[in-house]
């Protein structure tokens, strides 16, 4: 008879959860709060109440997991946006053309992906809602089990062939294992900087289903903070609408900073969407964005244990990248235990696999986070291709394939066209889009701007 | 053979040498001054022998020891540019 015990039953436990009941007798899953009844945020989630979209490398490793699970969240009302092809976007350079790359993401609200993902995965397996998970139980050679403590009960244990911690971005396993005697477990942590502010709201019947993903990227300025949004649309008719500000920038969480911050970007498109939808609920921000990784793989520490999601990596959302890397993690437990079976002396091994899964979007988070610190200055030559790069990325589908793909988690195309992107990168560039052209792109939305603008007298809201 | 710069790479001359940039891996490259002359002579005469005679006229003259030299490195910087995609080498 095995065992296995998941701590947090979250996104990541919650996938871990339906793996392991393949490769245990027994599965049982600790989350310390109650799941709601509907698709609804919760309070142990508090990133719950904004944006949560699955990019497509994450969606393809859900559907691998769990067949049918995207079919099920079509039939709820998420929304499927490829990008750049069903997605608006204000890069830095300018406005992108709908091109196909590949590259797409799923968008709803994450009460909503959470619940389906629930309902499909913890099927086979035991779980224990309202309990809370207070420590490991066995020594510095192996873990044996944990220490949980039900509402109103007296803390137990539960003996376990292997423990998977999904706690999240707040995990406490490395003064867990301290307590076993386990080894120091090196953290870093890299600050973003970010804060959001998101508000939902019933969108105008006209416009609820057709609209593209909406992303205004910050406005490349050195040493100012750097602003944005974004508006996607989620199931019944809503979008969620987060701002998102830099150090000194932050966006404001009352109705009219709110609506100002949103003004006051470069293109007050979000703006009026904004304000010819109604909200639904008050304004809600959000702080704890830095960039934490734990490396578990790193030190000695007893067998029979192996953490995953949040709680190894967890990056800037603004990448939306943490629940794809939980679903992609849990491809490769699957995988690992295939190969290897339960056994707790596979702990090793299974940590490193965690970390590798993990680190391409560490990377590209730090890339953009942990700035130039210790590279040099880059050349002229270097600063020109890049910038040829940034404006070609607009228009060029080999540049938006590879941009897009990375983004969103897909492996890069096998093939690479570089004649291709030479010719993009040194030929005359493809004259930016005006917002009217932007927006003629797509045909609902350019319908109502068009009225929107006959309203204020021809004046077109211009780009800044 | 005959040597051809890659239709993927963009280069340029700079005050420090010939600037690389591959556009399949986003790789930069600085060529220091002997790289820089070989690569102008791919780009001009584009034959693996007549640039290596080139080469060791000008930097060995008619030192036999430093004509072996120069041909070492020739052949070590074509080798390691052929390998890294920015040189592509084709039977003339
Ligand atoms: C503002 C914001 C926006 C984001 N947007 C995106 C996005 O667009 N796309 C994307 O992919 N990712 C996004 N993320 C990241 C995403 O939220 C996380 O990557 C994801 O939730 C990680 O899942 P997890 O299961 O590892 O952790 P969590 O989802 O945090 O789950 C941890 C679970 O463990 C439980 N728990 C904690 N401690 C205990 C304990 N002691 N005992 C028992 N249970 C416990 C908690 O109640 C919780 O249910 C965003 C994050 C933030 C903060």
């Amino acid at each position: 008879m095995t065992r296995a015990v998941v701590l947090g039953g979250g996104f990541a436990g919650a996938l871990a959860g339906a793996v392991l009941a393949r490769h245990a007798d027994d599965v049982i899953v600790i989350e310390d709060d109650h799941y709601p009844s509907g698709p609804r945020a919760r309070r142990g989630l508090p990133q719950s109440h904004h944006s949560h979209v699955l990019v497509a490398g994450g969606a393809r490793a859900l559907q691998e997991l769990l067949p049918g699970t995207l079919e099920a969240l079509f039939a709820r009302g998420a929304h499927h946006r490829r990008l750049p092809g069903d997605a608006l976007i204000l890069g830095a350079a300018g406005w992108f053309r709908r091109l196909d790359t590949g590259a797409y993401l799923i968008s709803c609200s994450r009460g909503l992906l959470d619940q389906v993902v629930r309902q499909r995965a913890l099927g086979a397996v035991s779980t224990w809602a309202g309990t809370r998970a207070l420590g490991l139980v066995g020594d510095a050679r192996r873990v044996t089990g944990v220490s949980v403590r039900r509402e109103g009960a007296a803390p137990e244990t539960i003996e376990a062939d292997l423990v998977v911690d999904a706690t999240g971005r707040r995990s406490k396993a490395p003064r867990w294992l301290a307590e076993l005697g386990g080894a120091e477990i090196e953290e870093l942590t890299v600050s973003s900087g970010l804060a959001y502010s998101t508000r939902v709201y019933q969108a105008p019947a006209e416009l609820a289903g057709e609209i593209p993903a909406i992303m205004l990227h910050p406005r490349p300025a050195r040493g100012r903070p750097g602003q944005g949004a974004t508006l996607f649309p989620i199931e019944d008719g809503r979008w969620i609408v987060t701002l998102t500000g830099t150090r000194g920038g932050e966006p404001p969480a009352d109705e009219r900073g709110f609506a100002d911050f949103a003004r006051s970007l470069r293109d007050p498109i979000v703006a009026d969407l904004m304000a010819a939808a109604t909200p639904l609920g008050g304004i809600r921000p959000y702080r704890d964005t830095s960039n934490r990784r734990r490396f578990f793989e790193r030190a000695r520490l007893p067998a029979g244990f192996v953490a995953i999601g949040d709680a190894v990596v967890a990056v800037n959302p603004v990448h939306s990248h943490g629940m794809s890397v939980a679903a992609l993690s849990t491809l490769r437990l699957d995988r690992e235990l295939t190969r290897r079976g339960l056994d707790p002396a596979a702990a090793p091994e299974l940590r490193a696999a965690m970390a590798a899964e993990a680190e391409s979007s560490w990377r590209m988070a730090l890339a953009q986070d942990a700035g130039p610190a210790g590279r040099r200055e880059a050349t002229a030559f270097e600063r020109e291709i890049l910038a040829r790069r940034t404006r070609a990325l607009l228009s060029s589908p080999e540049l938006a394939a590879e941009f897009f793909r990375a983004q969103t988690l897909l492996p890069a195309r096998a093939a690479k066209d570089g004649p291709a992107v030479v010719r993009a990168l040194t030929g005359e560039p493809d004259p930016l889009l005006t917002t009217r052209e932007a927006v003629m792109q797509y045909p609902a939305l350019h319908a109502w701007w068009d009225a929107l603008t006959r309203v204020r007298g021809g004046r077109e809201p211009s780009l800044r | 053979m005959s040597l051809q710069i890659s239709d993927s790479v963009i280069w340029q001359e700079t005050a420090g040498g010939i600037s690389l940039y591959h556009a399949e891996t986003g790789d930069f490259h600085t060529l220091n001054e002997t790289g820089s002359r070989i690569w102008e002579l791919v780009a001009s005469d584009g034959e693996r022998e007549p640039i290596v005679a080139k080469l060791s006229h000008e930097f060995a003259g008619d030192n036999l020891a430093m004509s072996v030299r120069v041909l070492k490195d020739v052949q070590e910087f074509l080798g390691s540019m052929i390998e890294r995609g920015l040189i592509e080498e084709h039977p003339a």
